[in-house]
Parts: C-alpha cells; sequence; structure tokens
C-alpha cells in the first residue's frame, strides 16, 4: 500500500462527467504533478482529496486510512489555492497562525511556529502586513507558510504559481521544490504548464477528459507518451500523416522507411522538433534513420532555438536547431533526418 | 462542504415569517374580494362574485382606472425624459466626483417621502418658489393652480419614481459599449448621429425596463397624489386605502387591490418582454 | 470621446436641480419666520425648531419610529442573515425557487401589503401596536436583508472559506472566523438601510397605525393633510440630516468592503 491511494475517484455534474475512474499511488515523499488542459479535472481530483467536493464514486487512503467522506476540516491537507485564499482581514502572522489555532496550540508555541513559517518562505519580519500590502510572490509564500505549519500529510498546490510572471515563476519553481524535498512532504501539484510539471515532481500524471492518460517520470511521459493525447499535450511534435506498404513498413512522403507501422487503420508518425536535423539534400544517411525531402518555407528565429519549416511532398514539418547555427536560406532543397526509434505511431482519433 | 447539508435548516426563521406574516395574509387578501357587504355595510362572509362584479360595473372603477393609467403616463414620461440624461450623464462623466453625483441622484428614494412631498407643496403652492417667481417677474397676476390636482400630482409622481428609473438605466447602460459610439465616431458620424444612430437603439431595452418600472411605481404610489392632489385627484390607490380604512369596506378595497395588482403584473410582463424583444 | 461632454453636462445639471429643489426648499422654509408656507420666506427665524421641541404628537411618534426601527432591524438582520447564508453558501435542490420565495415581497407595492397585512392584523388586534408595526416593516426589511446579503456573501473572495476548512476550521468555525468578519462592513450597511426603510417607511405604516401607535411618517402625513405651517419643514430637516449620516456611513462601508474585497 502507498501512502497515498486514489482508487476509482468519480464525480459528475449534472450529465457531465468531471473525474472519471481516477486511481493514482503515491509514495510517501514524493512529489506529484497532475498535469492536464483546463477542464481535464485535475483540479476537482485535488478538491475531492482535500474534502471540498465529495467524490460519486472511489476511494481516498491516507497512510491506509480511509478518508473518503470525512469532512475537510479533519483532513489535515494542506492547500496552496490558486487565488492564494489569504484572509484579507487578518496579518500575515494571523494567517500562518489560522490553522494553528483552529487546533487549539497554545500562544508561545504557536508564534515560535509561525516564526519558523515565515523564515521558511524567506518572509521574515512581514508577519504584521496585510496580505493585500504584499507583492503577488510574497502572498504565495504566505499561502504556501500556511499550508506547511499545520505538517500537513499532503501537500496540495492548485495552480500555485500560474498568477505570477515567468521570472518569478522560475524562482518559485526551484523554491517550492527544495523546500518539499527537504521536508520531505508528500506533494500533489496541479498544473496545465508542463515545463512546471517536469521541473517540479518526482512522477507526473497527465490527465485528459476526467482520466489519467499516463502516469511516469518526465522523461517516461515525453520520450514514450502511451496516448496521442500525451505525446500532443506534452512537448511539441510534428504529426506526419502516414500510411504502411505491404511488408508493414512505414510509408511517409511518399518513400518507405525503416519504422514499425501498427497492424491496422490510420495513422500518424509523432516526431519531436528538436530531434529532426536538416542536411543537404545530397547528403546520404544511415540504415536506422528517417529521411525525408523537401523545401524550406521560412526560418524564424525565437531566441533559444531556430525554426525551420520544410515543405515536401506529404505536407509540412517543423525542425528546431539551436540558434547560433546557421539556418538554411529560404527556397532550400534539403532533407530531414531523425533517428527511426524517435518516430512514435499513433492512430488516428476516429473523426 | 461537508457541514453544508444542514445548511438549508438556517432558512427556517425567515421562511416560517414569510409564511405567516406575508404568504398568509395575502391569501385572506384573496378570499377577502370573495365576501360581500351587508346592507348595513357590515361584511358577510361568502364566496361569490358579487362584490366583484358590482365593482366592475361602477363606472367609477373605470374612471379611477382612466385616472391612474393617465397619471402614470405623463409622470413616466417626464422622468423618463429627465432620468435618461442624467444617467447618460453619470455613466459617461470622468468626473472624480462620479460616485457622489451618484449618490445624489438616488438620495430622494433614501429621504422620506413626506419630506419631498412637502418640498413640492413648497415649490408649486399658491405662495411657493414658482409662484412668487412668475409673480415678481410680472408673467402672471394671481397665483396659478399647480398642487392639489393632476399637475402636481404628475410633477410629485415623477420626482419619486425618478431615482428607480435612473438605476434601471444606469444598470442597462452597463451593456453599453463605450467603443461602438467611437468607432461611429470614427466612422464620420456627428455626435447627434452617434447618439441616433448608436446610442439610443443600444439602450432602448433599458429605456422600456426603466418606463415600466417608473409606471408601475406611480400606479402603486399613495402618498403622492394623497398628499398633491389634496383629496381632489382619485387614483386605484388612493380608492383602495379609503375603502379599507375609512369605509372599513374590506372585499371592495381587496377586489380592486387585486385588480390593481393584475394590472401591474400585467404592464410589467408586457414591458420585460419588449425588452427582451428589442434585446435581439 | 472622453467625459459627457457640455451639452450632457448642462442637461444632467438641469436635472439635478430638479432633484435637489424639494429638499433645498424645505431645508430654508424650516427656518422660515413666516406662519404659513411662503417662499421664499419673508424673514428667517428657529421658531418652527422651538415649536417642534414641543409638539407632543410629533415627538412622541418620532420616539416610537426609532423604537420600531431599532426592533425591525435587529429582528430583520436575526433572520435575514441566517437565510441569506443559506442561500448563498448552500448547495441544495430548489435554491432558486427558494431564493424567488423569499424576494417576492420586493415584487409587490406595500399598498398591497399594507391592505394585506391591515386584514390581518384587525381580528388579531395587532393593529396599533408595536409588535404589529414591527412585523409590518419587517415585510419589507426581511427580504431586503436577505437580497443584500446573500449578494454580499456570495462575492466573499474565491476560496477564502475552502481555505479555512482546509486548515481545520469546522464549517461553524469558518463563518465565524472567516465569513462574518468579511462581511461585517455590508452587514453593517445593511443594518443602516434596513433601519431607514423601518423608519421611512410610510405606506404599511398608514394601514395598520391608529392613534394608539402612530409612527412618525403617519403623524407626519396627518399634520400635512390638515394643516400648512413649516413645522413639518423643521422635523425635514433633522431626519435629512439624520438620513445623510446613514447614507454617508454606508457609502464609506462599502467603499470599505470593495478595498478588502480585492
Amino acid at each position: 500500500m502507498s501512502y497515498l491511494e486514489l482508487a476509482g475517484l468519480q464525480k459528475r455534474y449534472g450529465g457531465s462527467v468531471a473525474v472519471d475512474d481516477v486511481s493514482l499511488s503515491v509514495e510517501k515523499g514524493e512529489s506529484v504533478a497532475l498535469l492536464g488542459p483546463s477542464g481535464c479535472g485535475k483540479t476537482t481530483t485535488l478538491r475531492m482529496l482535500a474534502g471540498l467536493i465529495q467524490p460519486d464514486r472511489g476511494t481516498i487512503r491516507v497512510d491506509d486510512v480511509e478518508i473518503t467522506r470525512l469532512a475537510a476540516h479533519k483532513r489535515n491537507m494542506g492547500y496552496v489555492f490558486q487565488s492564494y485564499a489569504l484572509f484579507p482581514h487578518l496579518t500575515v502572522s494571523r494567517n500562518v497562525a489560522f490553522g494553528l489555532e483552529e487546533r487549539g496550540i497554545g500562544k508561545a508555541e504557536i508564534a515560535r511556529q509561525v516564526e519558523e513559517g515565515l523564515a521558511l518562505v524567506r518572509l521574515d519580519g512581514l508577519g504584521g502586513r496585510r496580505p493585500r500590502e504584499l507583492s503577488g510572490g510574497q502572498q504565495q509564500r504566505v499561502a504556501l507558510a500556511r499550508a506547511l505549519v499545520i505538517h500537513p500529510s499532503v501537500l496540495l498546490l492548485d495552480e500555485s504559481l500560474s498568477n505570477l510572471d515567468a521570472k518569478l515563476r522560475d524562482t518559485m519553481r526551484h523554491e517550492i521544490r527544495s523546500i518539499q524535498r527537504s521536508l520531505g512532504i508528500t506533494t500533489l501539484f496541479v498544473t496545465h504548464d508542463q515545463v512546471e510539471a517536469l521541473t517540479m515532481c518526482d512522477r507526473i500524471a497527465v490527465m485528459n477528459r476526467g482520466r489519467i492518460a499516463q502516469i511516469g517520470t518526465a522523461e517516461d511521459i515525453y520520450e514514450r507518451p502511451a496516448t496521442r493525447f500525451v505525446a500532443e499535450f506534452v512537448g511539441r511534435a510534428n504529426a506526419l500523416p502516414a500510411t504502411r506498404d505491404t511488408e508493414g513498413k512505414v510509408v511517409l512522403w511518399g518513400a518507405a522507411h525503416p519504422v514499425a507501422a501498427p497492424p491496422q487503420g490510420a495513422f500518424d508518425l509523432f516526431v519531436r522538433p528538436q530531434r529532426m536535423r536538416i542536411v543537404s539534400a545530397s547528403e546520404p544517411t544511415g540504415g536506422e534513420t528517417v529521411r525525408v525531402t523537401g523545401r524550406v518555407l521560412r526560418s524564424v528565429f525565437v531566441g533559444d532555438h531556430v525554426e525551420v519549416l520544410v515543405e515536401g511532398a506529404g505536407g509540412q514539418l517543423a525542425v528546431e536547431m539551436p540558434s547560433g547555427t546557421t539556418a538554411p536560406t529560404e527556397g532550400a532543397e534539403v532533407a530531414v533526418i531523425w533517428q527511426a526509434k524517435d518516430s512514435l505511431p499513433f492512430a488516428c482519433e476516429a473523426a | 462542504m461537508t457541514g453544508s447539508r444542514r445548511l438549508p435548516l438556517l432558512l427556517l426563521p425567515a421562511g416560517i415569517f414569510v409564511l405567516a406574516v406575508y404568504v398568509w395574509p395575502t391569501l385572506l387578501l384573496l378570499r377577502n374580494a370573495f365576501n360581500e357587504v351587508g346592507p348595513t355595510g357590515a361584511m358577510v362572509e361568502a364566496w361569490s362574485l358579487k362584490t366583484a362584479t358590482e365593482t366592475f360595473a361602477d363606472g367609477f372603477t373605470i374612471e379611477l382606472t382612466l385616472n391612474s393609467l393617465q397619471l402614470s403616463l405623463s409622470a413616466t414620461a417626464i422622468a423618463l425624459a429627465l432620468s435618461y440624461p442624467l444617467s447618460l450623464f453619470l455613466f459617461r462623466t470622468d468626473s472624480r466626483f462620479r460616485g457622489l453625483l451618484a449618490v445624489i441622484a438616488i438620495l430622494p428614494m433614501l429621504i422620506s417621502g413626506v419630506v419631498r412631498v412637502f418640498g413640492w407643496l413648497a415649490i408649486l403652492g399658491d405662495r411657493g418658489l414658482v409662484n412668487t417667481l412668475l409673480q415678481s417677474l410680472g408673467l402672471i397676476s394671481a397665483p396659478i393652480k399647480l398642487v392639489f390636482n393632476w399637475t402636481g400630482v404628475t410633477i410629485g409622481l415623477a420626482e419619486s419614481i425618478m431615482p428607480y428609473m435612473i438605476l434601471a438605466l444606469l444598470a442597462g447602460f452597463g451593456q453599453l459599449d463605450r467603443t461602438l459610439e467611437e468607432a461611429s465616431r470614427s466612422l464620420g458620424a456627428s455626435p447627434l448621429r452617434t447618439f441616433w444612430r448608436v446610442t439610443l437603439p443600444l439602450s432602448l431595452p433599458a429605456i422600456v425596463l426603466a418606463a415600466g418600472l417608473g409606471f408601475v411605481l406611480s400606479m402603486s404610489a399613495y402618498i403622492t397624489p394623497k398628499l398633491l392632489g389634496g383629496g381632489r385627484v382619485f387614483v386605484l390607490a388612493t380608492e383602495i386605502f379609503e375603502q379599507a380604512t375609512t369605509n372599513t369596506n374590506w372585499p371592495v378595497a381587496a377586489v380592486l387591490a387585486i385588480y390593481t395588482l393584475g394590472l401591474l403584473l400585467l404592464l410589467l410582463v408586457v414591458s420585460n418582454l419588449l425588452a427582451r424583444g428589442l434585446k435581439r | 470621446m472622453n467625459g459627457a461632454g457640455p451639452v450632457l453636462s448642462g442637461l444632467a445639471a438641469l436635472v439635478y436641480a430638479v432633484i435637489l429643489a424639494p429638499i433645498i426648499v424645505v431645508v430654508t422654509l424650516a427656518f422660515s419666520a413666516d406662519s404659513f408656507i411662503l417662499f421664499p420666506p419673508s424673514g428667517y427665524s428657529l421658531r418652527w425648531f422651538q415649536a417642534l421641541a414641543a409638539h407632543a404628537p410629533l415627538l412622541s411618534a418620532l420616539w416610537l419610529s426609532v423604537q420600531v426601527a431599532c426592533v425591525v432591524t435587529l429582528l430583520s438582520l436575526a433572520v435575514g442573515v441566517p437565510a441569506a447564508l443559506a442561500l448563498a453558501k448552500g448547495e441544495f435542490r430548489g435554491k432558486d425557487a427558494l431564493t424567488g420565495f423569499f424576494l417576492a415581497p420586493l415584487l409587490l407595492p406595500t399598498l398591497i401589503t399594507g391592505l394585506a397585512l391591515l386584514l390581518f392584523f384587525t381580528p388579531m388586534r395587532l393593529t396599533a401596536t408595536l409588535p404589529g408595526l414591527v412585523l409590518g416593516h419587517m415585510t419589507v426589511t426581511v427580504p431586503f436583508v436577505i437580497r443584500m446579503m446573500t449578494t454580499a456573501l456570495s462575492n466573499l473572495p474565491h476560496d477564502i472559506e475552502a481555505a479555512a476548512a482546509t486548515l481545520g476550521a469546522t464549517p461553524f468555525r469558518v463563518v465565524r472566523r472567516v465569513t462574518l468578519p468579511l462581511a461585517t462592513p455590508g452587514l453593517i450597511a445593511c443594518a443602516c438601510l434596513s433601519f431607514l426603510l423601518s423608519f421611512d417607511e410610510t405606506v404599511i405604516s398608514l394601514f395598520i397605525s391608529g392613534p394608539r401607535a402612530s409612527t412618525l411618517p403617519v403623524e407626519m402625513v396627518r399634520y400635512v393633510e390638515g394643516r400648512t405651517d413649516p413645522l413639518i419643514a423643521a422635523l425635514s430637516v433633522v431626519l435629512i440630516v439624520a438620513t445623510l449620516i446613514v447614507v454617508v456611513a454606508v457609502e464609506r462601508l462599502v467603499g470599505v468592503a470593495r478595498a478588502i474585497g480585492k
């Protein structure tokens, strides 16, 4: 039994299913991201964990104790809300103290723990302020400290960084990750931002339409997406329409390639743009390499890389080249190559 | 939240109150409409339509209805003509006193109706502001009658419904996008043409709703026709009060009250349907 | 296009003149030295304030009105705020219908409510009594409190109560420590307006008042019907000043509430 066990969780709203049969095991001290587009049910799952929403079906167990029907205030879960939900009528210290006060802890002990909590998020000395006098990043830290001081059994973070600007988000990411690691606190992190999920968590559960599409490490998810949705949602990918020849080999842009095709049905070949390389049209290639030829439509400088759009017999594809390399000129005839193992076939979705 | 399952229990005191002191008396009112008045003037318990048929056969009821409708119509028209520019002003102004100006505009709503009626008596009376002014200018020789007649009641009603109409208009203007007016101006329309072709058509639903509200409020107003009419202006509201208190003729008062309510509901439905139709 | 433009501003100024005219005239008239309504007054004095201070019926009506308004305000909040809490925070079937039910009394004119209450109270001998007047005014103030507080409670910052729950506060503690403190400015504003609504309520009071007990607006109507002298103007000044204090208080409170809510 893992520390946190979700089994067959389901939640319906009227006719629509928000969360459908979600099961997930999280080890003690592990950090898991629920990654998915908006409306995929990730926040609903988190809220069911916190007891803010009652599931229609399924069970939640923490440390081998079932808490599915336990009221929110008895669960001891640290929840950091997207809006932070700081109490505007209380000072920063009182905000952090709130959970401790509700637990009937002595005044001196509360003061000590609040000070510790504020120090942990590097807000020492700001305890007397009101939340509205703080910047977004500082409010975020207060919310985190408030959730941490109660020594929660699980820390739940709901899109907690989405209201911060890009720079600050990066800093907070590392800060939260290091706090989580040093306290060894079991964490569930809801996000729609894959960079956040990839950098902050031990494992990622990609959610789509109320279901978990894949659970795995960042590398699993990125390198070996289990479904077409995961391949599309995590990272960028060229979806190249392909067919198969009589020998079962993949035919792409009019040529056969050394890639195994799925046994039946229409399918696309997914290839990450940064796994592709552009070589001169005349350069020959080896056995385990896919090679298509086409003409450069245009090159766009995007800062950390150059995106080259190539048009060939079977449509268009994008190649990411590291910036600093010389991009081919527009109209040039080129070959695009990648390793056969970097091509992932996924069946086309039934229209 | 788990604890919220017992939350509906909090509705109980208010529910009991509304049922006992609002719903039940209203049902009593309905019941009384079917009672009869005996020859001595005493009420006789009955289930008949006698009181209703007699009341409607009375030409006075028709006259009261026409009076009420006519007074409400002119009061609403005047109030609308005044409220519309004021609301548009409040909607558009970027004065830093906007909040204060809005409060002043709806201030009469919060000040006792009797106080305001008294103010109109002082303005419109024989020796009031208007007559004194006109006489000192030599425009009239004898005071003109402005109160204790239809003129006074119309003016008083118009003033009393204005705050409500201003609020309704402002709420309706909320959907009016300033950039549309700017687009019209940039396309070469003059301010007047812009008002005529963009602002007015877009605010028409708000106008209809505000007018409907003003009309209904004037129809059911009692204090203003009573005090500014000086006993010479008869409307449904004054008659209901007279029948209920002075004459203690409850069945007739009940019949008239239900009849008035029916008229009001009809007016509200019509103005709401009209506004909805205009929005499309 | 910026602002309202000179034409519209001019029109608005005219309308403001119409709106403020009765109030200004009443205030001026209160300081009249004349024995009847003459505007502008031929001289100024404080005689009508002195007359008011000696006018027993109006003063006792004023006292009754204050008593009624206080009781009405307290009871309306006691009955209305819990209901608003349930309507704003609860999730149960038929909530919309119930909301409609509680707000329905605001739709009917007080003329109809007043008549219905007269028919209801007379056999129970509740007319012209303090309890009768209180119950009568509450038909206006209870729905008003429910409407205002439901809106105020629904507009509390998102997730703030959920946050308190996850931190271990029981539902009752959430209301006490978070919901109510945050709703306090709205609550005080609501109390002020309920007081004003009850204090100014005229039509329902006219139906159920009597010689034994009549509120200030009723006495004022009777006075204006019978006599035309500036005494009522002096009384009006007192009322206007009191009203303005309440209005300013409400305006500032709601402003404060907005600042906190952000």
